[in-house]
C-alpha cells in the first residue's frame, strides 16, 4: 500500500476517478481516520449524483429538428453573428438571483439592454454604497439612535415620506443615514449592518417617471443593486451579499418602504 | 476522389449528429434555459460545419465539438462582461412560475440547477465537464484550454461554492418551515 499524505484535493481526485488505483486503499483509510473529510467526501459525492440526475433527462430528449438540419445541410449555414438569445441568457446568468426564482428566463425575451434611468439609479446607489459603506466612523450623518430625526429630515429633503425599514428579521440593524445628490435631485441613503459587520444600503430618490425593476451590477465581483422604479420614486438595495440573500432583504425593505410611503 | 470525399463528409456528419445530445446537455448546464442552450448548440454546429476540414479523422468528435462550443460560450460571457451590459431582470419574470420545460424537475434538481447557475461560468464549466460529462482532467483541461492545476482548483472551488449555496437554500427552507 502506498503511503503518502492526503488532502482535500484528493477528495476531488477520487470523486473524479483521477486517483491512481494503488493509492485508493490508503486514501480510504485516510478518510476513515478523518471523519470531517469523510463527511465532506460524502456531501460532494451526493452533489455529484444530484447534478448527474438533474441533467440526465436531456440525453433522452429528441434532437430538435433545427439542429439536425444544420448538420445535414438542409438549412443555410450562417456564420455572421452568433444568435442573440443565448448570450443574453448568459449575461443574465451572471447576475441572476439564484435559487427559488426558477423560470427567470421565461421573461428574458424583449428585455432592453439599455435603460438609462434604471442604470443611473443603480449606479448612483452602488457608488454611494462603495464610498460610504466602507467608512467606519463617518458612514452616516445621522445615527440610528436618532431615528425619528433621521426619518423626518430625510423625508423633508427628498420629498417622500420615508420610514426606515426594520430589517432585524433579516439580521440587519439600522446604522443611520445620510443625504446625497442624485443627478439634479436628492437621495436618501440608509445604511444597515449585520452582526458580522456586513453592510447593505438603501438608496431612495423621488425622481423617477417610469416603472421598472431588476438587478444590476457594474462589475462581476462588485456589489449588486436590486432596484425598483415607480412613478414618483426610485429605490435600490445595494450589497455584496449572496444574490439570493440580497433579493430577500431587498424585498422586505421595499415592502416596508412602500407601506411607509403610503402611510 | 469525389466519392470518397463525400463518404468522409457523411461519416463526419454522422459523428457530429451523434454528439448532439451530449452537446445539448452541456449547453443546458451552462445556460439552463432550453431554447438559449439549443441556440448555443446551433451556433456550435454551424461553426463546426464551416471548419469541418480542421477536424482530423481520428480525433474524438466529442472533444472537438466541446472545444468549439466552450469557446463560443466563454467568448460571449467575456464580451458581455467587458461591455458591462446590465442584464435587466424584471423581478416579476424572475418570480414567475417555472416554465413548462422545467416542470419535470424535482425540487432537488431545481435547487442544484439554480445553484449551478449561480457559480462563476469558469468554475461551472470545469465542474460540469468532469462531474456530468465525465471527461478526464487531462481532457477537460485541453478542452477548456487551461493548465491542469487551474482546472483542479476550478473544480474544487466550484464544488465548495455549489455546496455552500445548497446549504444556504436548505437553511432558508428550514427557517421557512419553522416560521409556518
Amino acid at each position: 500500500m502506498i503511503r503518502r499524505d492526503f488532502s482535500e484535493r484528493d477528495i476531488h481526485m477520487a470523486l473524479d476517478g483521477e486517483l491512481p488505483a494503488d493509492e485508493r486503499a490508503a486514501y480510504e483509510a485516510w478518510l476513515d481516520a478523518n471523519p470531517e473529510m469523510k463527511a465532506k467526501s460524502a456531501r460532494f459525492t451526493a452533489d455529484r449524483t444530484a447534478l448527474q440526475a438533474a441533467f440526465a433527462g436531456v440525453l433522452d430528449e429528441p434532437v430538435p429538428a433545427r439542429l439536425r438540419k444544420v448538420v445535414l445541410g438542409e438549412a443555410p449555414v450562417k456564420v455572421a453573428m452568433p444568435r442573440s438569445r443565448w448570450w443574453l441568457a448568459a449575461a443574465a446568468a451572471v447576475l441572476v438571483v439564484a435559487g427559488g426564482l426558477g423560470g427567470y428566463l421565461a421573461g428574458i425575451d424583449g428585455i432592453g439592454l439599455e435603460n438609462p434611468a434604471e442604470d443611473r439609479l443603480a449606479e448612483q446607489a452602488i457608488a454611494a454604497h462603495v464610498v460610504f459603506a466602507a467608512e467606519k466612523r463617518h458612514a452616516v450623518e445621522v445615527p440610528a439612535s436618532d431615528k425619528d430625526h433621521l426619518e423626518t429630515w430625510l423625508s423633508n429633503r427628498v420629498g417622500l415620506k420615508l420610514v426606515a425599514p426594520d430589517l432585524t428579521a433579516n439580521g440587519f440593524q439600522l446604522v443611520g443615514g445620510r443625504l446625497l445628490p442624485a443627478g439634479e435631485s436628492k437621495a436618501a441613503m440608509l445604511l444597515y449592518e449585520d452582526d458580522k459587520g456586513q453592510r447593505i444600503s438603501l438608496f431612495v430618490t423621488a425622481q423617477s417617471a417610469e416603472n421598472a425593476k431588476g438587478t444590476y451590477a457594474s462589475a462581476q465581483d462588485g456589489p449588486r443593486a436590486v432596484y425598483w422604479l415607480d412613478k414618483g420614486y426610485g429605490c435600490a438595495v445595494v450589497g455584496s451579499l449572496p444574490r439570493e440573500q440580497l433579493a430577500i432583504v431587498a424585498k422586505s425593505a421595499y415592502g416596508q418602504l412602500l407601506a411607509g410611503l403610503a402611510s | 476522389m469525389v466519392t470518397s470525399e463525400t463518404a468522409v463528409m457523411d461519416e463526419k456528419k454522422a459523428a457530429i449528429l451523434g454528439e448532439i445530445p451530449r452537446l445539448r446537455r452541456y449547453a443546458r448546464s451552462l445556460l439552463r434555459d432550453r431554447d438559449a442552450a439549443d441556440d448555443l448548440v446551433q451556433d456550435c454546429l454551424e461553426r463546426a460545419l464551416v471548419r469541418l476540414d480542421n477536424w482530423q479523422t481520428g480525433e474524438s468528435p466529442r472533444r472537438w465539438l466541446f472545444t468549439i462550443m466552450h469557446h463560443l460560450f466563454i467568448d460571449q460571457m467575456r464580451k458581455v462582461n467587458r461591455r458591462g451590459e446590465a442584464a435587466m431582470l424584471p423581478l416579476a419574470a424572475a418570480e414567475a412560475v417555472a416554465q413548462p420545460s422545467e416542470q419535470m424537475e424535482s425540487i432537488a434538481s431545481r435547487e442544484i440547477i439554480d445553484a449551478l447557475q449561480a457559480i462563476s461560468p469558469d468554475r461551472r464549466a470545469a465542474l460540469v465537464m468532469v462531474a456530468i460529462e465525465g471527461f478526464s482532467y487531462a481532457e477537460a483541461a485541453s478542452i477548456l484550454a487551461v493548465p491542469a492545476g487551474t482546472l483542479m482548483s476550478r473544480i474544487a472551488r466550484g464544488r465548495e461554492e455549489l455546496r455552500g449555496l445548497l446549504d444556504d437554500t436548505a437553511r432558508r427552507r428550514a427557517i421557512r418551515i419553522v416560521e409556518k
